[in-house]
């Protein structure tokens, strides 16, 4: 691994999960990344993800973030789609 | 407020016993919003829902809502939130909050806004069973 690995877990829940077949994966981003950049690897891993594109949310080490929320090495990044809790 | 509640849990939740724990005697009031499962959706009839939970984030998201209560409204003295996960029949709660004060509009208001909070950030999802196919139930996108 060099300097620049950004080495990150990814958790998917709900319709997502579904979609991906799994609910938790690894993840290698080049520095400096963002919850964006996790995303567009994502989705290139798992073509399935991309219908959620335009409705996932993205929660950076358990708070909700933006997709420019900056991702260091170690963080979990999770994707779900809106929550229906209630 | 560190004696207020917040869970997420796969058991029956115990409503009786969460207000118990809640009650302290300057308490005038105690106001329980109680969610249950219904058994139906748009003229479809629901056989179960699944509810799955990011629960560690859940946990954090319902503590964050319970301290914009406290202050909104200082007067409010415990809160308490247990949330389910996994297969829930019918007429099961899926989630109990309770809210004490020490009169009674203030734990209304309060346990009215917890609930409508809560259901726009606490990552919890659902999935609706129905007798002929199943689907997840679909949240609001925060603006």
């Amino acid at each position: 691994m060099s300097d620049n690995a950004v080495n990150i877990t990814v958790l998917l829940f709900g319709a997502c999960r579904e979609a991906a077949g799994t609910g938790e994966l690894r993840c290698t981003l080049s520095s400096p990344a963002t919850a964006a950049d996790a995303w567009s690897a994502l989705k290139q891993r798992i073509p399935a993800l991309a219908q959620f594109e335009r409705t996932a949310l993205v929660a950076v080490n358990e708070e909700h973030a933006g997709l420019a929320h900056p991702v260091q090495d170690g963080d979990t990044v999770a994707i779900f789609p809106p929550v229906s809790g209630g | 407020m560190s004696e207020d509640i917040y869970e997420i849990t796969r058991e029956p939740i115990n409503k009786l016993g969460l207000e118990q724990r809640l009650l302290t005697g300057g308490a005038g009031a105690i106001v329980t919003f109680d969610g249950v499962v219904r058994d139906n959706t748009k003229g479809r009839r629901v056989v179960t829902l699944q509810y799955e939970a990011y629960a560690p984030m859940a946990v954090k998201e319902m503590r964050r809502v319970g301290e914009e209560i406290h202050q909104r409204w200082p007067e409010v003295e415990r809160i308490g939130v247990i949330h389910r996960f996994g297969e829930l029949k019918i007429s099961e709660s899926s989630v109990v909050i309770v809210v004490t004060s020490p009169h009674r509009r203030v734990a209304f208001e309060a346990c009215h806004y917890a609930i409508d909070r809560l259901k726009q950030t606490v990552p919890i999802w659902k999935k609706e069973i129905f007798e002929d196919g199943e689907e997840w139930v679909e949240g609001q996108r925060p603006s």
